[in-house]
């Protein structure tokens, strides 16, 4: 099982490695975000240095989606032009293609959040963390990754064609990235659009990133309206876990029944 | 080695590819599925390698029921599929070990199966820059490596060139030296059957309409046949034939084109009756039946034409 899951998991690290497109374009608007446009709000409306770290981290709420359904298109792909039937018609049971996507989907999220991060640093955007505020931030880009990849194999298992699967894109990767606070925070929305945001698990991945690298719990107050920000973080962990662990359930499922006709 | 019994599928929508349909290939046999498009073979092959979920009967792969066992059916066959199912960014060689490593066995075979299926030379270079043979022969020897009990092949020549066709014939001709390897091959080519398999099936509409040896099959209307074209309906021409003897139960009219199989009877004695009994033919030719004949007879197409 193992064995095979290493070998799913590589042979899908190889093939988005020869498609540096996969890699680059999900990059390329957060670090915008991150590097031109938040500086550039800083110098001429005269927003504090700490709104360029906030929107930095806020960019990792649209990197995420948008690489995680990148990579989706190598499923299809895959159903298209590459090897899946082969790969069903191996001895090995079929969640495993789905969880050595996973795999690779995750590390090469994990990459590119660091490269965001470092640019960030190195453009002179200031984050407070610590060894426990790191972990928060781990487990929330986690799931969240886990999540969206879960919403990519789902998608990418029932839409026939690429180019329908790309024309779907902006409304599920930015989209709910901007009602999730991810440029301000979600109460400065109508009262409607910020009950809405509290039900996005985005929103939550958000106000975690930030409780965890700045040390800013004013996210996680806006949606549980609680001063226990402690509590507050482990609820929306586990919304964000619970997100994750329902989607890769149904990718599962939708992944092995559309692989049997 | 491979068991099929009442085996059928019907997709959604209610059409129905496969219709109870039952065979047994025995080890070490190269059994064909003989029929045109959508006479319902990949369905076959599809359900067999457990891509396709029967919707009646089973079907059992090296001992391992389809349905019950899917794992362990797999383990024991390999598939070479219809259309190029392969990799193609990556090395032929990455393509051969991820077969070997996901079936767990054959990595220290991939040379000696690339060099005997001719693709040797290539094994190191993207499979992208390979011609459309030399792809084939690769998923070929892909499916080899794991020395697998039951080989499938769905259509393995189709889209090839004649001259890389009668190649990769040659090639698979050469599988069935191997001990202990069953095959099961579809095509549409009669020529492709008659030189692989030791025994063919062939499918019309869903169903297995006849079944045995290519020669049984030819057997069946003689060592020679009468091909008759007729001035209007074959099927009033072929009943009078029937009416005075000259044609059996074997004779067969498609439009019109009246085919009398001689049985015991010659080409000379047959044609003056012929010619007696006044019908309208506007030419007349004598020649041994092939396979095609065969199928015609027995779904009222041609092969050629079907596929």
């Amino acid at each position: 099982m193992t064995a095979a899951i290493a070998t799913l998991a590589g042979r899908r690290f190889t093939l988005t490695a020869r498609t540096p497109r996969e890699l680059l374009v999900p990059l390329l608007t957060p670090a915008l975000f991150a590097l031109v446009i938040a500086p550039a709000l800083k110098t001429a409306l005269h927003t504090p240095a700490s709104y360029e770290s906030y929107v930095a981290l806020g960019t990792v709420g649209l990197l995420v989606p948008l690489n995680t359904l990148f990579l989706g298109l190598g499923v299809i792909v895959d159903r298209e032009q590459g090897a899946q039937r082969e790969l069903l018609a191996a001895p090995v049971p079929r969640a495993l293609l789905v969880f050595g996507n996973l795999i690779v989907a995750v590390a090469i999220t994990g990459l590119q959040i660091a490269t965001l991060l470092g640019l960030a640093v190195a453009r002179g955007i200031h984050f407070h963390a610590t060894a426990g505020g790191v972990l928060w931030f781990l487990g929330a880009t986690a799931g969240l990754t886990v999540a969206m990849y879960g919403v990519a194999e789902i998608l990418a298992s029932r839409i026939p064609r690429q180019e329908e699967y790309i024309a779907r894109l902006p409304a599920i990767a930015i989209a709910p990235w901007f009602l999730a606070g991810s440029l301000f925070p979600i109460t400065a929305m109508p009262i409607g659009m910020t009950w809405v945001a509290r039900f996005l698990p985005l929103t939550h991945a958000l106000a975690l990133m930030r409780y965890g690298l700045l040390g800013d719990g004013a996210g996680l107050h806006n949606v549980w309206k609680t001063n226990n920000l402690h509590l507050a973080a482990s609820l929306s962990l586990a919304v964000v876990i619970a997100f994750g662990a329902l989607l890769t359930v149904g990718a599962v499922r939708v992944f092995t029944r559309a692989a049997m006709r | 080695m491979i068991e099929v019994d009442a085996l059928s599928k019907v997709y959604p929508g209610g059409v129905e590819a496969v219709r109870g349909i039952s065979f047994a290939v025995e080890p070490g046999e190269v059994f064909g599925l003989l029929g045109p498009n959508g006479a319902g073979k990949s369905t076959t092959i599809g359900m067999l390698t457990t891509t396709i979920a029967p919707t009646g009967g089973f079907a059992r792969v090296g001992g391992h029921d389809v349905l019950r066992d899917p794992m362990a059916a797999r383990r024991v066959s390999s598939v070479v599929f219809q259309d190029p199912v392969v990799d193609r960014s990556l090395t032929g060689r990455r393509n051969l070990e991820l077969h070997a490593r996901l079936w767990g066995s054959g990595r220290d075979r991939i040379d000696g199966v690339a060099s005997a299926l001719g693709v040797g030379e290539l094994i190191d270079r993207p499979v992208e820059t390979y011609s459309g043979g030399q792809r084939r022969r690769l998923e070929i020897a892909r499916a080899l490596v794991s020395e697998p009990r039951v080989l499938f092949l769905d259509e393995p020549t189709v889209g090839l060139d004649p001259r890389i066709r009668a190649e990769l014939l040659g090639t698979i001709s050469d599988l069935r030296g191997r001990r202990e390897l069953t095959i099961l091959v579809t095509t549409h080519y009669l020529d492709e059957a008659e030189r692989l398999c030791d025994r063919i099936a062939i499918m019309h509409e869903g169903r297995i309409v006849a079944l045995d040896t290519p020669t049984a099959l030819r057997d069946e209307l003689g060592a020679e046949i009468v091909e008759l074209r007729i001035d209007g309906d074959g099927s009033s021409a072929l009943a009078r034939l029937r009416e005075h003897g000259v044609a059996g139960s074997t004779a067969f009219a498609v439009g019109s084109t009246l085919t009398v199989p001689l049985m015991q009877r010659t080409a000379a004695a047959t044609l003056a009756e012929i010619e007696l009994l006044r019908l309208p033919v506007t030419s007349a030719s004598t020649r041994r039946p092939s396979l095609d004949d065969v199928y015609l007879r027995l779904t009222g197409g041609r092969l050629a034409e079907a596929a």
